[in-house]
């Protein structure tokens, strides 16, 4: 459902990002993870077409992503970034319809606001609905915009994708848990996800595959019990790390800083 | 909340019908028959003095339908405004582009003097405005450049080219009263501080032309510029054209503007005041407060305008005082906000 090919990017001389490609299929669940400055971010930018470079190399649907029309698109995938304005004067739920602009002209229908009825209260911000936005902490910040780009995708089309740039920021455990579960759900759907984030256990326990950064290059894009090895995970890093079994789901499990072999 | 919007809008709207009838029969002029009487003849074709129907139908109407006009593209540009550049002082007349406006009509009209009178009226008027609206659109541009990069605005910049273009402007308007004649002098003053004594049905029909163009544009703009809030990408990704969105904001409010002083001079802070009280109403949703702009700028300007011909009777104001007195008070509770908020 995504192909992305051979993408390069430099930014100011500096190379981000150098001729990446991969293929995701429709229903999977991919982290994208690396160190800082691995070029996350803006790989995800790339795909989502918010830098416009070069022409033919992001396919979306085997349609390639500039070819898209703007009123289209939005219905097809949606993007959560990470830097969230912090000076909207707007109500919650005013911020939450937004994800609803692409479905209605003038007025939103009553569809509209039993959606974003639903997803406020999937992210648990309900209570918050009538409250302003700029009064709001950043993890309640956060949960908005989660509420509001999964409201976007709310609707009949099969195979949507949904992006994130970093969901988890600001969040605490449960609530960390609660997003991730609701886009898991998405994924069950048939629905693609791919997920920037940094919790390396968070990514094993519920990605499908996991994408490797390092310096702009593709480290390594395979499932979780292939990527999750002590050699590609602390070379990427560049700090030593160990891999065990979780206890409790025998999952992998990876404790940064703990090397007995040094 | 809806109701809220529909009660506002209804007030609006009664307000404006009332003041409407008021402003018409405010004035030095006094009708003979009072108000109802010489309505009641205009109407149903009773009997109505010649210069009652001169002074209601050629001076006092075409006035108040400027005030109309004029208030409410004033009033909406200064709403788009805030909301392309993201800030609540971003308006026409602060950031420069009235100045820029005035620069160019200003010389239009002293160096045009030769040859104008060549030509009939529409066309002048037509050509001034043309003229106010390249020197809106021109110092927007300018402004737009300085002051944004990768789709963030810095509002000191962007205030900053506007303190430098209206001082620009100044100086040349200054340097223009040397070499224009005394009528001209005494115009170009009327003018540096707004009149709306100039209007007639000509100029009105070309603002109206300019206005319902506008219009028919910007006012389904307001879920754009709600989504821009959340910044420029993702407005994209929520289906916002920004681009486009952000030139026919740039060109049509340069255009309004322009027009407006063209015909009625420097008109400074209704798009401050307006957009600034509905805000105290309704928060920032564009969806709501576009519309209403259009209304409480057009009342708040036919209110100045009645005002401002008859406080100091049989003389007249220059509206531009008035609307400067009701704005620099706006203007300094916004800076007061923005420290608490620094």
């Amino acid at each position: 459902m995504l192909k992305v090919h051979d993408i390069s990017y430099r930014h100011k001389e500096i190379s981000i990002l150098q001729g990446i490609s991969f293929d995701i299929k429709q229903g999977e669940f991919i982290a994208i993870i690396g160190p800082n400055g691995a070029g996350k971010s803006t790989l995800l930018s790339y795909i989502s077409h918010e830098i416009k470079a070069m022409k033919d190399r992001v396919f979306f649907k085997d349609k390639a992503i500039e070819k898209w029309s703007v009123k289209e698109m939005p219905k097809h995938k949606s993007k959560f970034s990470q830097q969230q304005a912090a000076d909207i004067s707007l109500s919650v739920k005013e911020v939450v319809l937004m994800g609803r602009y692409p479905y209605f002209n003038g007025e939103p229908t009553e569809n509209d606001l039993e959606i974003i009825g639903q997803w406020m209260k999937a992210t648990d911000i309900w209570h918050l609905r009538e409250r302003l936005y700029e009064h709001l902490s950043g993890g309640e910040r956060q949960r908005v915009h989660l509420a509001r780009v999964l409201a976007q995708l709310d609707n009949e089309i099969e195979q949507k994708l949904l992006m994130m740039d970093e969901p988890l920021n600001n969040l605490d455990v449960a609530h960390q848990f609660r997003i991730l579960e609701l886009v898991k759900e998405q994924t069950r759907q048939k629905n693609t996800a791919i997920v920037v984030m940094h919790d390396v256990n968070l990514a094993a326990q519920f990605a499908d595959r996991i994408l490797l950064l390092k310096n702009g290059n593709l480290a390594a894009f395979d499932t979780v019990d292939e990527v999750l090895q002590e050699k590609i995970i602390s070379d990427a890093y560049d700090f030593p790390c160990t891999i065990t079994q979780n206890p409790i789901n025998n999952q992998p499990l990876i404790l940064f800083g703990i090397n007995n072999k040094i | 909340m809806t109701k809220k919007v529909r009660i506002t809008k209804i007030a609006l709207i009664a307000a404006l019908i009332l003041l409407v009838l008021v402003s018409m029969f405010v004035g030095a002029y006094r009708f003979e028959h009072g108000i109802i009487e010489t309505l009641k003849s205009l109407l149903f074709g009773g009997q109505i003095a010649d210069s009652d129907k001169f002074v209601l139908l050629q001076l006092r109407l075409p006035r108040i339908a400027m005030a109309l006009l004029i208030g409410s593209a004033l009033a909406v540009s200064g709403t788009c405004l805030q909301g392309m550049f993201k800030n609540p002082l971003a308006s026409p007349d602060l950031i420069g582009i009235t100045s820029g406006a005035m620069l160019f009509a200003a010389t239009t009209i002293v160096l045009g003097e030769h040859f104008i009178h060549l030509f009939p009226d529409a066309l002048t008027y037509s050509f001034l405005s043309i003229m106010a609206f390249l020197g809106a659109m021109l110092t927007m541009s300018f402004v737009y450049k300085m002051s944004s990069s990768q789709g963030k605005t810095n509002v000191v910049i962007l205030l900053l080219s506007g303190v430098a273009i209206t001082a620009l402007s100044g100086a040349v308007t200054g340097l223009l009263t040397y070499l224009s004649t005394d009528e001209q002098l005494r115009n170009l003053t009327f003018w540096t501080l707004g009149s709306l004594s100039g209007a007639n049905w000509i100029k009105n029909l070309i603002l109206f032309v300019v206005v319902a163009v506008s219009f028919y544009f910007l006012m389904p703009k307001g879920k754009s510029l709600n989504a821009m809030m959340l910044g420029e990408k993702d407005a994209e990704h929520i289906g916002v054209p920004v681009e486009k969105t952000k030139k026919q904001i740039v060109v049509l409010s340069a255009l309004m503007v322009g027009t407006s002083v063209a015909f009625a001079g420097n008109i400074g802070f209704v798009g401050l005041i307006v957009p600034y009280i509905l805000r105290l109403l309704f928060q920032s949703n564009y969806v709501i407060i576009l519309p209403l702009s259009a209304l409480l700028g057009a009342f708040i300007l036919l209110f100045a305008d009645t005002l401002s011909r008859s406080i100091v009777q049989p003389s007249e104001l220059p509206i531009g005082i008035l609307t400067a007195i009701m704005g620099a008070p706006v203007f300094i509770a916004i800076l007061m906000k923005y420290k608490k908020s620094m």
